[in-house]
């Protein structure tokens, strides 16, 4: 099929619109790194664009050297990869159940669960519920909130639904309970779900801002999250320390190397995140 | 088959001996369901019940069961607080900036990606507007304060224009066209993997069938494409009126500063505020109430309506 002149203009301007659009959806990324990397003269003159002026590693040495954050990191990582491994276990022994048309509870159970994304409790008495049951300032915090989403719990039970009836028979046959049937057959053979419902979760733990900003006020026990808030919305000690000592780095300095650090874990991971979240956006429906 | 036996015993109509023989007969799901059900009602219903404070004069030494009865006077206080028709106007004000502004970016940027005949330069394309969803609004709120504040890219160009320095993130002015810029730059690229799912989906034949006929790219797009869209975009669009007061949190406390209250305070932030770390609980728990019932009403109506749209519409 031949393509006309007009139609070339077409396509041609709207692939240029979309480049330009790309390339800015990019800059905002690309001026932090900048900066990340730029020098103190530089920072206060305001100079520093999309590339850095001034090239030096003291923003960087700074962070990577600073105990607090790496802390931080480090408890964000531990209970992201505690809580997404709780979140798939709890969501697939839920999950399984509720796929089964014998399981005489799983209709009514279905609808306890949808009430509860439809009606949401308001903020106070959940803080007041969540700290009444001990977990103000308290690691698990961090943790046993995402444990399961009603989301996350229909998208895996409507791919167990498609699980073939046969094999499951068979197994039984051969003496398979109901516990081994979940771990030795239909778990193994459900990575792709496993994987978009444990990166939902994942992303969503690492995420997380609301819940330690409410329940977490000690300083060592803070997520990555709040203590880059912490950092960049000044107040902190960095400020102090920028004014006084003769160092080549600023405050914006060394905020932008602390969103830069903060990036890094979701771009190592991002080929998995863009292929495996875009199978999930189209399971996302809670018919079935 | 003893199987099919079983499964004809428990499509009998519901009873006490019914529900008692399932439990003996498949006594682990029972179990298996335990955790999850115990989550929900920890983590969802009980602050549900705890939402009765509401209606008290709550103390937190006396508790949800000691604290005196005040009937409606939070209510009622509320509708006569100052700060409440402010927050409400600034709550309903984004989510028709929502509804109006950010909501069409996906399908216009959908419609676009589809006409990018280069298959490796839209892969580019897509990848690169993807990122901003996977960050955390902490990290996009840094970038944000970074880029309009002083220094920031933001001011560089209107100075390279001859433009004065304008401190954005701290004027009033700004907080809503900063909201919608913030919002399209994290989600609108996300946004489109649905619509792009849906454009695949679409006969191949059509588009020869109308390039036979003379239909320019255009045409193709305007008369094939979007109408095939509709389904998806009305359901979507319904969606998202039923999440209305829904304007999330984390966005709107990393973008706002005490100078930008009066037009960027909204529920969720003013309950953080003053239920949380001023601690009045009664009150804020009205506040949060009367946001889940009116939020509770948009979405069981406009859910109902996308199932009338299209039959796989709704949430459920």
């Amino acid at each position: 099929m031949r393509e006309s002149i007009k139609d070339r203009l077409f396509q041609g301007s709207i692939t240029f619109v979309l480049c330009i659009l790309g390339a800015i959806a990019l800059i905002p990324l690309i001026s932090v790194v900048a900066m990340s990397f730029s020098s103190k003269a530089a920072a206060d003159m305001n100079i520093v664009n999309l590339w850095p002026v001034g090239f030096t590693l003291a923003s960087w040495n700074y962070i990577l050297t600073d105990g607090g954050l790496w802390r931080a990191f480090f408890i964000t990582l531990t209970s992201t990869i505690i809580g997404t491994i709780l979140a798939l276990t709890i969501t697939s022994l839920m999950a399984y159940p509720l796929s089964k048309s014998n399981f005489l509870m799983g209709r009514g159970l279905v609808l306890f669960v949808i009430i509860t994304m439809i009606f949401k409790a308001p903020v106070v008495p959940y803080f007041l519920t969540i700290r009444g049951m001990g977990l103000f300032n308290n690691p698990l915090v961090l943790v046993l909130p995402h444990i399961l989403t009603a989301y996350n719990l229909i998208i895996m039970r409507t791919f167990f639904k498609q699980f073939p009836e046969e094999v499951e028979e068979a197994a039984k046959i051969d003496g398979c309970g109901y516990f081994q049937m979940l771990y030795k057959i239909i778990l193994p053979s459900s990575k792709a779900v496993l994987t978009t419902v444990g990166l939902f979760y994942a992303v969503t733990l690492w995420n997380q801002f609301q819940h330690p900003l409410m329940f977490i006020q000690k300083a060592d026990l803070f997520p990555l999250q709040l203590k880059i808030r912490q950092l960049i919305s000044g107040g902190s000690e960095m400020a102090n320390i920028t004014m006084m000592s003769n160092a080549n780095y600023t405050e914006s300095t060394l905020s932008a190397a602390t969103v830069v650090f903060a990036i890094i874990p979701i771009i190592a991971i991002y080929p998995w995140l863009q292929k495996y979240f875009a199978q999930g956006a189209m399971l996302g429906s809670v018919k079935g | 088959m003893p199987k099919k036996n079983s499964s004809a015993y428990i499509s009998l109509p519901k009873s006490k001996t019914s529900l008692i023989h399932n439990i003996k007969k498949y006594w682990p799901y029972y179990v298996m369901v335990l955790p999850g059900v115990i989550f929900f009602l920890m983590f969802k219903y009980v602050p549900m019940l705890g939402s009765i404070i509401a209606f008290e004069d709550y103390s937190v030494f006396k508790g949800i069961l000691g604290s005196p009865w005040a009937g409606l006077k939070h209510f009622k206080a509320l509708f006569n607080y100052p700060d409440f028709k402010r927050i409400f106007t600034n709550t309903l004000l984004l989510g028709l900036l929502k509804t109006v502004l950010i909501f069409p970016i996906p399908v216009i940027l959908s419609l676009m990606l589809n006409e990018v005949k280069n298959l490796k330069l839209k892969k580019v394309i897509q990848t690169s507007i993807y990122i901003p969803y996977f960050l955390s609004w902490v990290i996009v709120g840094g970038l944000i304060f970074d880029i309009f504040g002083v220094g920031g890219l933001f001011n560089n160009i209107r100075n390279a224009f001859g433009m004065d320095t304008v401190l954005a993130m701290q004027k009033e002015t700004w907080f809503r066209p900063i909201y919608v810029i913030s919002s399209i730059w994290k989600d609108a690229g996300w946004g489109t993997v649905v619509y792009l799912a849906a454009i695949s989906g679409v006969d191949p034949s059509l588009y020869e069938s109308a390039a036979m006929d003379g239909a320019s790219r255009f045409g193709r797009m305007r008369y094939i494409t979007f109408p095939l869209l509709i389904p998806t975009i009305l359901t979507l669009f319904l969606l998202n009126i039923g999440s209305f007061l829904e304007l999330g949190f984390d966005q709107v406390f990393n973008l706002l500063t005490p100078m930008t209250y009066s037009v960027g305070d909204i529920f969720d932030t003013y309950v953080y505020r003053m239920g949380i770390q001023k601690a009045q609980y009664s009150l804020t728990t009205a506040v949060g109430l009367f946001q889940s019932v009116i939020g509770l009403f948009l979405v069981m109506t406009f859910n109902k309506l996308a199932n009338k749209f299209s039959d796989d519409g709704g949430l459920w």
